[in-house]
């Protein structure tokens, strides 16, 4: 098994719905603990998220994006994280879920420092460091009805950005839409291959690509142009 | 990074701690009269002490330290599990060596304890220098000059500590200063190297990752219409205030004082200490000034270690590149 998420950047919108959901669903979850949150209705306000988002522009216009990223811990086949953990705290199940043992972390850092997408945030409350659980307490209880055995952040997601599954059946969904769409992996060439996968936006007609914006542009010109040159 | 003070004065205090050994019991072993056994036993405490008050300094670095016993139980992938390991056993090796030098005794088995504390005290080195080494987003930190740097000053300012104390107890013999001279040299030469290898020039700044491939431009994540100008930019990083990243990666160290810095870890490091041994070591308190310039120098040194060294989180924090 190789647990893991696919992240629609087509589809996502950035409200953070997903890092809340998380949030929400974890400060409860015996897996972790509690996520702390420091001075939460202070001055300013900070605190341990297993999910944060973020945005960026590419290119220029008229051919820019805005891009919401969420990112969260992706579950590496080739963990740093686990293999520099001294105690043995970090861990990866059979399942591919990356999971930190509160009771033996002795919050040293090392792990947070061998993450190169900085999914682990040290909790100063407790002294230890948290991730992402992938809801792992959420998805194998048989307690709940079937459709909701996913992560906080897939069920929450307004606009279905962002799915759950296993990247070992090629018949998944999320092993689907990762060959179809052409999903990548976040810095593959640092070796840890990351199992989560990002959609790529899709290639849509452009509204007022190049061509358009030439032809607006040749137009300003020539009417600044006009009142000078005899044609 | 952050440079943490109590990592800055852990490595460099067990580092000229373990250096301090290395060349007690290697002058020992090949050399063995060249010191006196009291200077042998003093130097040796010396070094078995800096060494202790660098690990209790690194105990500092924990968030949760009464689980730090645990940390000896992953030798087998983790270099942080490694150095805790070596050192643990170093302590009894090196303090039973010293209680047979000082007791003058032990012969053959003494001769035993000196290698294996040698060994170990290189082997410490090593691990530390490699828990740095081995860290994939930390491209100022993934180099061979890395460890060839912890070895090397390790052993420059154990010689230095040592130089002072010979001074100061017996007459010191040419050949200890010259080798000291010699391990200063090449510790310079190799840190200076290693500045060289991470600088905005360097090939591997060059290749170093960029924000655009952080996001997966390159994979596809761009506008509409053929790419032209493929840049990225950070809008919003999604938190109003610090967060743990920014507070452990987000570290901004200044140019000028960048320059300032290595400029002091470089005279005082380097400088002050070499210029006593050129003049022949006079007067011990001369070289004990020289020894704490030294070790002034070096914390300069590893705290810029530190504060040059930038994670890949950054790069998702904004930075183009790192």
């Amino acid at each position: 098994m190789k647990l893991g998420l696919v992240i629609d950047l087509d589809t996502c919108v950035g409200c953070h719905a997903c890092a809340t959901a998380c949030k929400e669903w974890n400060a409860s979850s015996r897996v972790s603990g509690a996520l702390s949150d420091y001075e939460p209705f202070g001055a300013e306000p900070s605190g341990v998220w297993f999910n944060r988002v973020r945005h960026y522009e590419v290119g220029e216009y008229p051919a820019n994006k805005t891009i919401n990223f969420p990112m969260s811990c992706l579950h590496c086949e080739d963990a740093d994280c686990v293999t520099v953990c001294p105690t043995g705290a970090s861990y990866k199940r059979d399942d591919g879920i990356v999971l930190v043992d509160q009771d033996k972390c002795m919050g040293c850092n090392l792990c947070a420092w061998a993450c190169p997408y900085g999914a682990r945030e040290l909790d100063e409350a407790t002294g230890t460091m948290k991730k992402c659980t992938l809801c792992v307490d959420r998805v194998y209880d048989k307690m709940l009805p079937p459709e909701d055995r996913q992560p906080a952040c897939v069920l929450a997601c307004p606009t279905h950005a962002r799915l759950f599954g296993d990247f070992d059946d090629p018949q998944s969904e999320v092993s689907r839409v990762t060959a179809e769409r052409g999903g990548f992996a976040l810095m593959p060439e640092l070796g840890l291959k990351p199992v989560n996968r990002y959609l790529p936006p899709r290639q849509p007609k452009p509204v007022m690509g190049d061509d358009e914006a030439r032809r607006l542009l040749d137009r300003g010109l020539a009417s600044l142009a006009s009142p000078v040159i005899r044609r | 990074m952050k440079p943490a003070l109590s990592i800055v004065f852990f490595t460099v205090s067990s580092g000229a701690g373990l250096g301090l050994l290395a060349w007690i019991t290697l002058i020992d072993l090949f050399a063995s009269e060249a010191l006196s056994p009291q200077v042998q036993w003093r130097a040796a405490t010396l070094g078995l002490v800096l060494l202790a008050a660098g690990l209790a300094s690194s105990v500092l670095h924990l968030a949760k330290p009464q689980n730090a016993w645990r940390a000896l139980s992953r030798f087998r992938t983790s270099w942080l599990s490694r150095e805790a390991i070596l050192a643990t056993v170093l302590f009894p090796v090196a303090a039973t060596y010293i209680v047979l030098t000082a007791a003058r005794s032990g012969g053959a088995w003494r001769s035993f304890l000196a290698v294996a504390t040698c060994l170990l005290a290189w082997a410490v080195l090593f691990a530390t220098a490699m828990i740095y080494a081995s860290l994939k987003p930390i491209r100022q930190w993934r180099t061979p000059w890395t460890p060839a740097n912890y070895l090397l000053l390790g052993h420059w300012s154990g010689a230095l500590l040592l130089a002072t104390i010979v001074v100061a107890y017996d007459a010191a013999p040419r050949m200890l200063l010259a080798l000291a001279l010699l391990v200063g040299v090449a510790a310079l030469a190799a840190k200076l190297t290693y500045w060289a290898s991470i600088g905005e020039k360097a090939a591997g700044a060059r290749t170093a990752p960029t924000l655009e491939r952080a996001i997966g431009v390159p994979a596809g994540v761009h506008g509409p219409g053929p790419m032209t100008v493929a840049q990225a930019r950070l809008l919003d990083a999604g938190h109003s205030h610090g967060t743990f990243l920014t507070n452990e990666f987000g570290f901004e160290l200044a140019r000028q004082h960048a320059r300032f810095l290595r400029g002091a870890a470089l005279a005082l490091g380097f400088g002050v200490p070499l210029a006593w041994l050129l003049l022949g070591a006079p007067y011990w308190q001369v070289g004990l000034g020289a020894a704490a310039c030294g070790i002034i120098g070096l914390l300069a040194e590893r705290w810029l270690f530190f504060a040059e060294a930038r994670h890949t989180v950054r790069l998702y924090h904004g930075d183009r590149r790192t």
